[in-house]
């Protein structure tokens, strides 16, 4: 210690150049402006990434529902009908299951997917010989708890499914080909960085966006202040869905909540409708999931700027349905 | 090895050191088939007696504490050679300096007298209905100091020490990436946590290391009231050290890290926390530990006994009454506020006694704010006076109350926090949300956002919206409803509006 301040000592009573007065200036001035991009280097890096591409599929119909008691059965035959897991999932892939477990609540409060369309989903993608399935979701309440209540992370574990929590640092800037309010917003690695992208929802009610279906499922896989997507949602939504192009969207209406929705929490608020739905197309998709909560699916921003856009078929009319009670 | 006892003594050491970092670390969703952080405090007679005497409740510690004094009474100062983690921890920062300060016996004698102060302080208090034994007691400041500090510090640098290896080195699809994933659901936990004037605590415990840098065990030998406790009770304990043919070269009294032996070899039982080193540090091998036999325990008294006038004396007990009393009367005006009387200043944890009462219970160990799972729960600066620093306080902006949670109230060794139902939790208020109107998206700038509504737990939501027309759009303005909004601030959490969130949730 005492050497230290002795030397200390003699730099100090020592007579110092210009060189090296301009030495000490610009090297703490190069120290200070590398600091922040040094730290954003090491622990935040965000590589800017363009949209998805979407495996096209063929399949024999538009849109498929069954109705039936069993949920995980529901699912089975729909994606049957729909030509099977294999036409979707290839040997190899890294499959991501994305459902709705955003609420810290029960399965019959019917805020989150039902757990065994989850099972069913981990299931077939494994048997058509998927990689890996990872499971995930951003929460909007504390994830562990909406993990464990919401009954899917142990039933997806059971068909040996990844369950994670998603990490925000581990993301990337979203670019658009096209000038998009969602320029640069941060959206999970994981989301992109897979084979096939399967959509589960649920049908609920939400008071601003009317009903939460698949397009507004998908916020789960955004980071950073996602209530500003709430401002202009209907637009953010379809960009948010034209970037991510899952390539099934499977609809959970085995119990659907009416009232006080996304997060429930009554159970008086509940209908079971016993019914899942699937198709290749999110924009029919959803345009069938409001007909069957009685809503004109054009009176939905999101369907309706959709449908302008060409993204999807939104007439029920047009589309060809196959239809099924169990 | 050539010193058995002094092992088995670190290995105690170590062993209830590594246990209590254990019980703190798990002290996490889900609690139910974990070791309750409870216990940790239920053991600390200093925290159960004089809580319960201020509280005028019988704490079920008490019990527990009580077998730990009974121990006490046959085997001395034990628990602060053996147990106690804040003496662990200072025993290291001490073997850091290998040149420390060697007392004479004048000043071991005064310097000892101080803790007796201190607990005389924290019984005074405790008489009158004020309860300051988290000051001094070193559980407490060790839990603390673990909860708050430590925790946070190893979880970040190791999280962080993963994304730079997973980011830099693009382990993205690799078994890394994955080990990361399954520590975080297990030990390193989902958040982060950071707890504001985390600094001032840390600066707390960094107090008592640099005193135990100065001289062996400075907190232990001068302030503990804790200490102090186990003294009077270890003062006729039937373990004690025994020296024969003494040949007075002093190398015992030197090395005693408590200062506890005397110029003419003998000791002072009260101070003895049994290290063991003085046994092996005897170049003759004289000096052993054994049970008092009658024939002996004359002698040892005879040598063990003070001087006459080496206690506390009258003027110094009324000295120590007196400042008391003022301290107190200060203390006392000072919460005394006419004008909020018991009105709240921060919002409190769900089943907080009322303001007075939980600041008097509260012990500030940091289990609740260890466990909330938001995060939410932070100390306390100076928000609710000064007496209540340290105790938690809700931040919406950094965690909300959760809904389907009532941990914090599990962990409260002092009930400070009542234990609730769920049922009860979700109707018990703990504040009131109130919408700004200047600021919000929708009343101020006209933009559908109801993000707020959306969050809200209550399940005939305490969100209220209003519609409107605006320039033929539909305006859905949101609106609380006193009556059905709880408190939990998950609106002030989830609102978009920086810096100022639109939505903020007063105590209640």
């Amino acid at each position: 210690m005492n050497q230290f301040f002795y030397r200390l000592e003699n730099i100090l009573k020592e007579q110092i150049s210009r060189r090296t007065f301009l030495k000490i200036i610009l090297s703490g001035l190069l120290i200070l402006i590398s600091q922040n991009a040094f730290l954003k280097w090491v622990f935040a890096k965000q590589k800017p990434s363009g949209p998805r591409t979407k495996r096209e599929v063929k399949t024999p119909y538009d849109l498929v529902a069954i109705e039936g008691k069993d949920p995980y059965q529901n699912t089975v035959r729909a994606v049957e009908a729909l030509g099977g897991m294999s036409q979707f999932v290839r040997k190899g892939d890294i499959v991501v299951v994305k459902p709705n477990m955003a609420w810290d609540r029960t399965p019959e409060q019917a805020a989150n997917t039902e757990p065994q369309v989850v099972a069913a989903l981990v299931a077939l993608a494994y048997q058509a010989g998927a990689k890996r399935v990872n499971v995930f979701d951003v929460a909007c309440n504390d994830e562990k708890m909406v993990y464990e209540r919401s009954g899917i992370r142990k039933a997806a574990l059971e068909k040996g499914a990844l369950v994670y929590f998603p990490n925000h640092w581990d993301i990337v800037k979203a670019r658009f080909p096209y000038k998009s309010p969602m320029e640069n917003w941060p959206i999970l690695r994981d989301a992109i960085d897979c084979d096939v992208f399967i959509n589960v929802p649920v049908v609920k009610h939400h008071r601003l966006a009317t009903l939460t279906l698949s397009m507004k499922n998908l916020m789960g896989v955004c980071s950073g202040v996602r209530g500003l997507m709430h401002i202009d949602i209907g637009e953010k939504l379809v960009d948010l869905t034209d970037y991510i192009k899952p390539e099934l969207t499977v609809m959970d209406a085995t119990r659907v909540l009416l009232r006080n929705g996304p997060s429930g929490g009554n159970v008086e608020d509940v209908a079971v409708l016993n019914k899942v739905f699937a198709s290749t197309d999110y924009v029919l998709a959803d345009a069938y999931g409001a007909a069957l909560m009685k809503q004109d699916p054009m009176s939905i921003s999101y369907i309706r700027i959709a449908t302008e856009r060409n993204l999807g078929l939104s007439d029920l009319s047009k589309a060809n349905i196959f239809e099924k009670k169990v | 090895m050539k010193k058995p006892w002094v092992l088995i003594r670190r290995l105690s050491q170590c062993l209830f050191l590594v246990f209590f970092v254990y019980v703190l670390w798990s002290t996490t969703f889900p609690l139910h088939g974990k070791i309750s952080p409870e216990i940790l405090f239920q053991i600390d007679p200093l925290v159960m007696f004089f809580t319960s005497l201020s509280e005028r409740v019988l704490l079920s510690g008490v019990s527990i504490s009580m077998g730990f004094l009974l121990l006490s009474l046959i085997l001395g100062r034990f628990f602060c050679g053996w147990i106690c983690p804040l003496g662990t921890m200072s025993d290291w920062m001490a073997s850091l300096n290998s040149r420390k300060k060697i007392l004479n016996d004048e000043t071991n004698r005064w310097i000892r007298k101080v803790k007796y102060l201190s607990l005389g302080i924290v019984a005074i208090f405790a008489i009158l209905g004020i309860q300051i034994a988290w000051v001094f007691d070193p559980i407490v400041i060790a839990a603390r100091f673990v909860s708050l500090n430590v925790i946070p510090a190893v979880t970040w640098t190791v999280e962080k020490l993963f994304i730079f290896s997973i980011q830099n080195f693009n382990l993205h699809h690799s078994f890394v990436y994955d080990a990361y994933r399954a520590l975080k659901q297990s030990f390193l936990g989902i958040k982060i946590y950071y707890f504001s004037n985390a600094l001032v605590i840390l600066l707390y415990i960094l107090l008592i290391f640099a005193g135990a840098l100065i001289f062996s065990r400075l907190w232990c030998r001068v302030l503990c009231p804790l200490g102090a406790i186990f003294a009077l009770v270890s003062k006729r304990s039937l373990l004690e050290r025994q020296t024969q043919e003494c040949a007075q070269c002093q190398i015992c009294q030197k090395r005693c890290r408590m200062g506890a032996i005397h110029n003419d070899a003998s000791y002072q039982k009260s101070e003895c926390i049994l290290c063991m080193d003085c046994v092996y540090d005897c170049p003759g091998g004289k000096t052993r530990f054994g049970w008092q036999d009658r024939k002996t325990a004359e002698v040892s008294l005879t040598t063990v006994k003070q001087p006459a006038g080496k206690g506390i004396t009258r003027k110094e007990f009324l000295f120590l009454f007196f400042t008391s009393l003022v301290s107190l009367a200060a203390g006392k005006i000072n919460s005394k506020n006419k004008l909020t009387g018991n009105q709240r200043k921060v919002i409190r944890p769900p089943g907080a006694l009322t303001e007075a009462e939980f600041v008097d219970r509260c012990i500030r160990c940091g289990n609740c704010m260890k466990v909330c799972p938001t995060n939410g729960l932070q100390p306390v600066m100076m928000e609710s006076g000064a007496e209540g620093i340290w105790t938690p306080k809700l931040v919406p902006e950094i965690g909300y109350c959760e809904y389907a949670c009532t941990m914090c109230g599990q962990v409260c060794p002092t009930g400070a926090i009542g234990k609730l139902s769920l049922p009860t939790k979700q109707n018990t208020k703990i504040g009131i949300a109130v919408v700004n109107h200047a600021t919000c998206y929708t009343w101020a700038y006209h933009k559908n956002c109801l993000v707020c509504e959306e969050h809200c737990p209550v399940s005939d939501k305490a969100i209220k919206v209003i519609e409107e027309v605006y320039n033929g759009h539909k305006l859905l303005k949101p609106q609380v409803d006193p009556n059905l909004c709880i408190g939990c601030g998950i609106c002030q959490n989830v609102c978009p509006q920086r810096p100022m969130r639109a939505i903020q949730v007063r105590p209640f």
